[in-house]
């Protein structure tokens, strides 16, 4: 029995509904309990700000293409390194860091659940070698389903239920966690060098759109119960004008969860631009806001862009190579036969870029302008938009206009005119980023039910306490202090345990990976599908039973199961 | 004769390649596959003993006639025959010049020495399995 | 007993289909398997202990001994340089790493002499590629650059290429066109429908008169490029941009000739170039079966794929410094462990040399050159027969090799784990 009781934090527990009290919290072994024993170790939180530890719902750091992503950049390995110390492994890399260096980065910011937004199921294993190496997280795989054929097969013949049988069999063989369309018949298309262009162009070949691939994806995901709702990355991502597809698609997101949104978009900065070309691209993050605060059945997370040099990285193969054809510098592809594609390039984000400036105003303006902030959650596509350690920054822009106008100052002057940020005036409060980086996703994601996101009775003791005291700050003048806060806690307790100290790393860590297991009538096993199993053995290169990911990748395995409806 | 030594993988090579104690290992690797006509006029015939030299080593190898090399280039399959005779320089890329090394050629009669006897000659204490 | 879907590791194809009979700890039949696959699993021969040089000859050492004694000569060097990596699993290969990191040494693979130029290439430019199956399913066309796949890699072509049928292809053999480019003649080049057969060194002209080619620059090449005519040139220009998905593999014969990462820079941009017509892939032919692992799993610890330097406390890399040729060659480094792979072998002389003046201790299931080269050598078990790990495919599917029995060697991990325990703890004190 190990206990821990934090005295005298400044709590703000959004799902709990505190909204900021000062209180103490009592830990037994791992959990939050009601009392500890006498003579439990104390650590004293001097009324600072304490939120359960943070929840990124979209981030991509461990896989076959972040690492490519490392492999391919010596540069970016140079550009952030640190030596051994105490506990701390080497660490290298700003915008693709290493493995422990995303994992020590994320944990002094207080983050103790990470969720990879893009698993290729045929490559599922290298993504939880990965993440045994990420030891200061408990991890989550995002599963691509965008170009998997059963799937598009399945959509074509309207059948639901098989796509849930399929999703529910893939999951299971390869650990993931939750449905991921990236570019939703995109990626196929790109198999031929080719794309879709909106949620009605037909994919080459299977004949199926990406709105039937959507909707079809939906309804399976409702009927298997997974705790999470499918998670898209829309058509046209980046492509000017391409809010229209964005709003097609929340339009086609039924209302089917009571207990959270129906469909998830990512980044969708990237989605919600105006214009006809780079020339004219605006902002339409108005109506992009305005269709996610008429619609509870979807939440969003930002993706915003910071400037700076960064690295973009996703399984829309199609979409890297139009940026490769922009900027020209060095372009990676990685198709996966099947299933998915992948791309990457490095990019860099300028002040004096106006298309840059619009996608950085855009970015803010959603979470701005949507009303409630359970529905927008605060996220950079890490690092596509910027590194996760720019999230600090991020905080004190939605806390202070009076940031905001320093850095209208900064940018290019004509910005102003295609966006409509500087006339906001809204800032967030304490609760509200309580609510952005940790609560909406425990919920979005649905796994406060095993205690993440919240310190109720029985949850994970993930805990992180910020040098920030919310009764001395005013964060719209104090916008600095608030950025150096979130940048290092005072302490990130992890199940329980002090792992981070002032930015410093105190113990090794020992984390679990997190997955969905649906339960399925036996005629919806696909083992014993001739037909499945047939096209399996002929189409892949791997053969079917060196497919699944064996127990032995996932030491601390912890499962979610469901029972289908089917 | 004044040859360009190339190396490379060979189906044998690679059959033998843990099994490097035997007799057919030895005698894939020790092979110095050439152009007929480059060994019509060295006088040479398959199973000849050469001494190849270069500017980095010098050892005896077999002679082999194949097609598909066109004169003035012999192909040795990667191993320790072949590094015998490539420098270690590599031009600030970490890779030697693995298949551009000259080299001369002349027939002899010394045998052709054993991997074990090379190693030594590296300065190494043969191991006998 | 028959196991069925073994994992063949011995090159970077991993095919994961053979079927394998077991009897008494050894193997008695493989199918499915090629040549080399056959050879490996029925002629395993291995080293029996661990051996120790004792003044001019050998002696038997327990496991024990051997541990402690490689855990001392790697306290006591000032620049240890630990090398090989590509023919063990991924889970000894990360202990490597972490090894390396405690004592401030140099790790690096064996990609440093085969692919080290293709991943320097790919840092300035990138790499656009798919995984086999994507090829399979769809590519029309083909080109082996620099490689020989009936030699080196002999199932590419039945699983993967030439003769492999797909779902848009039903009949590979008929539907698809292969070109190889090659500066000799070899059983590969034989089968194909083009065969640019090029000057020593001139791989990289003939890359950059495909790219004019493509650019709709044409008009510039003269009547020969690197021995190959103008007319052949226009010709496979003309096969690769009207392909529906065409795919190029590159060899040693491109990372080993003069220019070397220049000509896979030149191979990448021409694929670039093909893109902008058609959809085109490039994938270089990873020789040892878990080589890419070695590259996989460096970068996720270390950030760099190979030639790893941890002298500053931080993780260096420079290759043509940090490479482990360049290292021995300027006899640098004071002890050396060698892990399942044979420089004594396959790096020039002059390394040989300077391997056998310094301690030098080879963990590898059999006697190889390197072992006369070595102070001591620990057998261990085979992964993919006797003991299972994770491996990367050539185009980076990771895959389980399994173990067929359990047999009385351990295995690199658990050496590699016992060393740095001792090294860990003698660190501590
Ligand atoms: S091609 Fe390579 S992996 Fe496949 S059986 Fe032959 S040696 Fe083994
Ligand atoms: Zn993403």
């Amino acid at each position: 029995m190990t206990d821990l009781l934090v005295k005298n934090a400044y709590v703000i527990d959004p799902l709990s509904g505190i909204r900021g009290e000062i209180m103490d919290i009592a830990i037994r072994d791992g959990k939050i309990v009601e009392d500890t024993g006498s003579g439990a170790p104390v650590i004293d939180a001097g009324g600072c700000l304490t939120f359960p530890g943070g929840i990124d719902s979209h981030s991509h750091v461990c896989g076959t293409k972040v690492n490519f992503g490392r492999y391919m950049s010596p540069e970016d390995m140079r550009a952030g390194r640190t030596a051994r110390k105490g506990v701390m492994r080497v660490t290298s890399g700003y915008s693709v860091p290493t493995t422990f260096g995303n994992s020590y980065r994320y944990s002094t910011m207080g983050y103790t659940t990470v969720l990879e937004g893009a698993m290729a199921p045929l490559e599922a294993r290298h993504t939880h070698e990965e993440f045994t190496a990420t030891p200061h997280q408990d991890m989550l795989a995002n599963t691509l389903f965008d170009g998997n054929w059963a799937i598009m097969e399945a959509v074509r013949d309207k059948d639901v239920k098989r796509a849930a049988a399929i999703v529910a069999w893939t999951l299971d063989a390869v650990k993931g966690f939750a449905i991921k369309l990236t570019n939703p018949g995109g990626t196929e298309a790109w198999g031929w060098g080719k794309d879709v262009h909106s949620v009605r162009d037909e994919v080459p070949y299977f004949g199926v759109t990406p709105a039937e691939i959507i909707e079809t994806m939906i309804r399976a995901n409702e009927l298997l119960n997974l705790p999470h709702s499918v998670h898209i990355h829309c058509n046209n991502l980046g492509v000017p004008g391409n809010y229209q597809t964005t709003l097609d698609t929340i339009d086609l997101a039924p209302d089917l969860n009571r207990n959270r949104q129906s469909l998830y978009l990512t980044h969708v900065q990237f989605h919600s631009y105006g214009g006809s070309t780079w020339r004219d691209i605006s902002s339409k993050s108005e109506d992009i806001a305005r269709a996610v605060n008429s619609r509870p059945q979807v939440a969003i997370d930002m993706g915003q862009i910071m400037f700076g040099r960064t690295t973009t990285m996703t399984a829309d193969g199609p979409m890297e190579w139009k940026l490769y054809m922009l900027h020209h510098n060095k372009w990676s592809n990685h198709d996966v036969e099947l299933e998915t594609g992948s791309g990457i390039i490095p990019v860099y984000y300028g002040r004096k870029s106006l298309v840059n400036c619009v996608m950085w105003a855009i970015g803010l303006e959603l979470a701005l302008l949507i009303n409630d902030p359970w529905q927008c959650m605060l996220a950079t596509d890490n690092p596509n938009g910027a590194p996760f350690v720019k999230y600090p920054e991020i905080i004190a822009l939605l806390m202070s206009s009076r940031y905001r106008d320093i850095e209208r100052s900064a940018i290019d002057p004509r910005t102003e005119h295609y966006v409509p940020l500087f006339a906001i005036d809204r800032e967030l409060d304490w609760y509200d980023i309580a609510v952005m980086t940790r609560a909406a996703q425990a919920k979005a994601l649905g796994i406060e039910r095993i205690g993440k996101g919240h310190l109720a009775e029985g949850a994970e003791a993930d805990i992180a306490i910020y040098p920030l005291k919310p009764d001395e700050l005013d964060p719209a003048a104090d916008y600095q202090q608030v950025m150096a806060g979130f940048a290092k806690t005072r302490y990130t307790i992890k199940r329980g345990r002090v792992v981070a100290r002032n930015g410093e790393v105190v113990v090794e860590g020992a984390n679990s990976t997190i997955w969905s297991r649906a339960d399925v009538p036996p005629e919806y096993d696909l083992n014993r599908d001739a037909e499945f199993v047939k096209k399996f053995e002929q189409y892949y290169t791997v053969r079917m039973r060196n497919y699944p990911v064996q127990d032995i990748y996932l030491p601390r395995g912890y499962f979610i199961s469901t029972e289908a409806s089917l | 004769m004044r040859v360009i030594l190339n190396t490379g993988r060979t189906i044998r090579q690679g059959s033998y390649v843990e099994r490097k104690t035997s007799a057919d290992y030895m005698e894939e690797a020790a092979s110095l596959n050439m152009n007929r006509m480059d060994m019509f006029e060295l006088a040479v015939e398959d199973g000849n003993h050469i001494r190849v030299r270069s500017d980095h080593g010098e050892v005896v190898m077999k002679a082999r006639a194949v097609e598909g090399l066109i004169r003035g280039q012999v192909f040795v399959c990667l191993g320790p025959y072949a590094n015998h005779l490539v420098g270690p320089e590599t031009h600030g890329t970490g890779m030697p010049d693995f298949k551009t090394t000259q080299v001369t050629l002349e027939p002899t009669t010394d045998p052709v020495p054993t991997i074990r006897e090379l190693m030594e000659r590296c300065g190494g204490v043969g191991y006998e399995d | 007993m028959k196991i069925e879907d073994v994992v063949c590791t011995f090159c970077g194809c991993l095919c994961d289909d053979l079927v394998v009979e077991v009897e008494n700890n050894r193997v008695c039949s493989v199918e499915n398997g090629c040549t080399l696959a056959n050879e490996k699993f029925m002629r395993d021969h291995r080293l029996k202990n661990p051996i120790r040089r004792d003044g001019n000859g050998w002696k038997a050492v327990s496991y024990d001994e051997a541990i402690r004694e490689t855990a001392e000569i790697l306290l006591d060097a000032d620049r240890p340089l630990l090398y090989g990596w590509s023919g063990t699993h991924g889970e000894a290969q990360s202990v490597g790493v972490h090894l390396a990191e405690l004592i401030g040494g140099v790790i690096d693979n064996t990609s440093t002499v085969c692919h080290g130029p293709s991943i320097m290439a790919i840092q300035e430019v990138g790499h656009p590629g798919c995984t086999l199956g994507q090829v399979k399913n769809r590519a029309d066309v083909i080109v082996y650059w620099g490689a020989n796949p009936i030699d080196a890699h002999p199932r590419h072509m039945s699983r993967y290429t030439t003769y492999a049928d797909g779902f848009f292809i039903e009949n590979a053999f008929r539907d698809r066109k292969v070109i190889v480019a090659d500066v000799r003649q070899t059983e590969s080049s034989a089968i194909a429908d083009e065969f640019l057969k090029i000057d020593r060194g001139g791989d990289y002209a003939a890359l950059s008169a495909l790219r004019a080619i493509v650019r709709g620059k044409g008009d510039l090449i003269p009547s020969r490029v690197a021995g190959v005519t103008r007319e052949q040139l226009f010709r496979v220009a003309e096969i690769c941009m009207k392909a529906k998905f065409g795919a190029i593999f590159f060899g040693l014969g491109l990372t080993m000739s003069p220019g070397k990462y220049k000509n896979i820079r030149n191979a990448i941009e021409l694929t670039q170039e093909l893109n902008r017509h058609t959809k085109f892939t490039i994938s270089p032919m990873r020789g040892h079966w878990n080589v890419y692992g070695s590259n996989e799993v460096f970068t996720w610890i270390t950030g760099y794929p190979y030639a790893i330097d941890f002298a500053r406390g931080i993780a260096f890399y420079n290759p043509g410094e940090t490479t482990s040729v360049d290292i021995l060659m300027r006899g640098e480094c004071d002890a050396c462990l060698v892990v399942a792979s044979d420089p004594g072998a396959h790096f020039p002389r002059a390394c040989a040399e300077h391997l056998a003046r310094i301690p030098t201790v080879q963990i590898d299931p059999h006697v190889n050159a390197t072992t006369h080269l070595a102070t001591l050598q620990i057998p261990v078990a085979v992964t993919g027969i006797d003991a299972e790990g994770t491996a990367y495919r050539m185009d980076g599917v990771p895959i389980r090799a399994r173990k067929l029995f359990t047999g009385s060697y351990p295995n690199d991990q658990e050496i590699l784990e016992k060393i740095f325990a001792r090294v860990k703890e003698a660190k501590r004190s």
